[in-house]
């Protein structure tokens, strides 16, 4: 499906934004400023800002943990300043400052986070079973990566979603690696999105280094589960630049990742491809392209200000007893 | 009041909620066809739509429970027997109980999780264990079983419009049993948290629960004319009405706890760490506890004395007592 002008704006300023949060949260790990770990997006921010760019504030998003779901979220419009709260461990997080790196916005229909690969798809099937019985056109994008296709509930959710024709996109985020195996070595097959034929799910497969050709087949997804046509599978091919969370080995299998590998993956930057499009195009020049960089560099900044300014969350026990269960 | 047999209350409740509230709704596998009879029929008033076939994916199954709770549904998963609710264990215990506090306290989760327990049946392990203590162990979710048709009605009627997870299975061995329930339109419930006292004694406090309820009155009545037993109902777990337990060892100073589960790490020992935290100075004899030994349960006709059984609970009132 063709994107307008105003989409094609939309997703390069996503992919800018999400760049640089992206870096942001490297530097503050590097620097012991978030708690807990990262998983370092890089190389691989183009796939959540086309899923999630296009969706309304009513539909359900369950983020990929590569990137712990910022790139996802900011596209959708949430303010992740709660979220660097809540990774700094501040009262003003998302999650009270409980949760280290878990994210919860409800109002946006981003319901939670867990630390099971994979747990996305028990959930997704309700959200999108709440859907159909509503009948209001709410979809359903469920990002995981390849790794998690490796889990028994995602053949449970294929198979219900299609059974019930439910409004669920499965949106697989293939970097080709898990910590350090290769998704070569765990599926059988080349592409992930063949698990969908089994099920008689259309799918397609998609240059995920580029955000334009990701959100037109997201843009058409998105319609035909509005409709009332059932999921799709899309398989974005993409690529992790860096570690799998910072600090652990850069392995495949079990031995370091060649120089010649990591030159020819940062050929396939998604910002860089992007950027060549959008001036050979002539939707952006230099200076509007400048001009959001600067914006976006002021919005982190603003975002870490949020965070760093907040107080530290140390409730009492009894207080947090007190949240166990919902009145 | 009427009689009516204790799965037919769990029915009632179930039919009767699905009227009042268009967001209650039951899935499972094979509950249009009712395996077990408390799902017998609701398919004709409420269509498959309300009455949910899923196939053999427990965590899908799960998960349409989870997803829709959280859209604002009240869904009944119904694991058929309990021990199959440990096909997807991550999803509903971990995954469910952290879910509201670990977000921030700021979403509710307000789902049912029920499915037949217990011994007696001869079926063996995986067809026989309890759940309670298991779910009790993992923090964020309510656990609570009946033990007669009042109850059952009134607390399945209290967990469906609980705005939190409830794990409430019942118990295959009573579910033929008869008992009185307030007539059809008769609204009431039984607060989750509240135990009961099914008779009172003087001599000994007997905790027991569902099967191993019916086996303590039936030791307190044979006994009656030598020792004095009261026999407290917990009815929920998880919260545990420690205040009425209490309050009996306050009269009788002496426990036996029963439990159908297996005696490490389940509720008895639970309830006996409590009382000797709380209760020490009212207590005239240790603790003992009724239970299943640590093997898996067996099948066949073995289970009738491994399992908690009223020659057990005399034993145990008698130790208590001498």
């Amino acid at each position: 499906m063709a994107l307008s002008t105003e989409q094609k704006t939309t997703l390069y300023r996503n992919l800018i934004r999400a760049d640089e949060f992206n870096r942001m949260m490297y530097r503050r790990m590097m620097q012991g400023k978030l708690i807990g770990f990262y998983h370092p997006a890089e190389g691989a921010i183009a796939p959540g800002v086309a899923a999630a760019s296009f969706l309304n504030q009513d539909d359900n998003l369950s983020p990929h943990h590569r990137g712990h779901g910022i790139t996802h979220m900011l596209s959708k419009g949430i303010d992740i300043k709660y979220y660097l709260a809540e990774h700094t461990g501040k009262d003003t997080g998302c999650c009270k400052g409980r949760s280290a790196f878990h994210f919860s916005f409800p109002e946006h229909k981003v319901y939670m986070m867990s630390g099971f690969i994979g747990y996305n798809f028990a959930p997704v099937v309700g959200w999108g079973f709440a859907a159909k019985r509503r009948n209001q056109g709410q979809v359903v994008m469920n990002c995981s990566g390849d790794g998690s296709y490796g889990q028994g509930r995602a053949h449970e959710a294929m198979l219900m979603a299609q059974n019930w024709k439910l409004p669920v996109i499965f949106f697989c985020e293939n970097n080709g690696m898990s910590i350090f195996s290769t998704a070569m070595e765990m599926h059988p097959k080349e592409h992930i999105s063949s698990l969908a034929d089994g099920y008689g799910m259309p799918s397609t497969i998609v240059d995920g280094q580029d955000v334009f050709a990701v959100a037109e087949a997201c843009v058409e997804a998105i319609a035909r589960a509005r409709q009332g046509d059932g999921p799709t599978f899309i398989e974005a091919k993409t690529l992790r630049f860096n570690e799998h969370d910072i600090g652990t080995p850069d392995l495949s299998g079990w031995e370091e990742r060649s120089e010649e590998e990591h030159a020819s993956m940062r050929e396939r930057e998604p910002v860089r491809i992007a950027t060549a499009r959008v001036l050979d195009e002539g939707l952006l020049n230099q200076a509007a392209i400048d001009q959001i960089i600067e914006e976006t560099k002021a919005e982190v900044q603003g975002v870490e200000d949020f965070a760093d300014s907040s107080e530290i969350a140390r409730p009492s026990v009894e207080e947090l007893m007190d949240g166990v269960f919902a009145k | 009041m009427r009689t009516i047999t204790f799965i037919d209350a769990i029915r009632e409740a179930i039919e009767e909620e699905m009227r009042a509230d268009n967001d209650v709704f039951v899935v499972g596998q094979d509950v249009r066809g009712a395996i077990f009879p408390h799902t017998k029929g609701l398919v004709d008033e409420f269509g498959p739509e309300r009455i949910v076939d899923t196939p053999i994916a427990e965590s899908g199954m799960y998960g349409v429970a989870f997803g829709a709770a959280q859209e604002g549904m009240r869904p009944i998963c119904d694991f058929m027997f309990g021990g199959f609710s440990y096909v997807t264990f991550s999803e509903c215990s971990v995954t469910t109980g952290q879910y509201h506090f670990l977000h921030g306290s700021q979403h509710p989760l307000p789902l049912v999780i029920t499915a037949g327990v217990g011994t007696g049946q001869r079926l063996a392990n995986d067809h026989a264990m309890s759940i309670h203590g298991t779910f009790a162990h993992h923090p964020g979710i309510k656990v609570a079983m009946p033990s007669t048709p009042y109850d059952a009605k009134g607390m399945f009627k209290a967990a469906i419009r609980d705005n939190n997870p409830v794990v409430i299975p019942w118990h295959m061995g009573i579910m033929m049993q008869k008992g009185e329930v307030p007539d059809v339109g008769d609204d009431y419930i039984v607060p989750l948290g509240s135990a009961d006292v099914k008779r009172e004694g003087s001599d000994v406090t007997v905790l027991a629960n569902s099967l191993q309820l019916q086996h303590a009155l039936e030791v307190a009545e044979k006994l009656k004319d030598e020792i004095s037993i009261e026999v407290i109902d917990p009815r929920s777990f998880v919260p545990f009405d420690m205040e009425t337990l209490l309050t009996s060892l306050e009269k009788t100073n002496r426990l036996v706890v029963v439990d159908e589960d297996w005696e490490s790490g389940g509720f008895a020992a639970t309830v006996s760490a409590r009382v000797m935290e709380q209760g020490f100075d009212l207590l005239d004899a240790p603790v003992i506890r009724v239970t299943l030994p640590n093997m898996p349960v067996p099948g066949g006709y073995m289970e009738e004395y491994v399992a908690p059984n009223p020659e057990r609970i005399e034993a145990a009132v008698r130790a208590v007592c001498a």
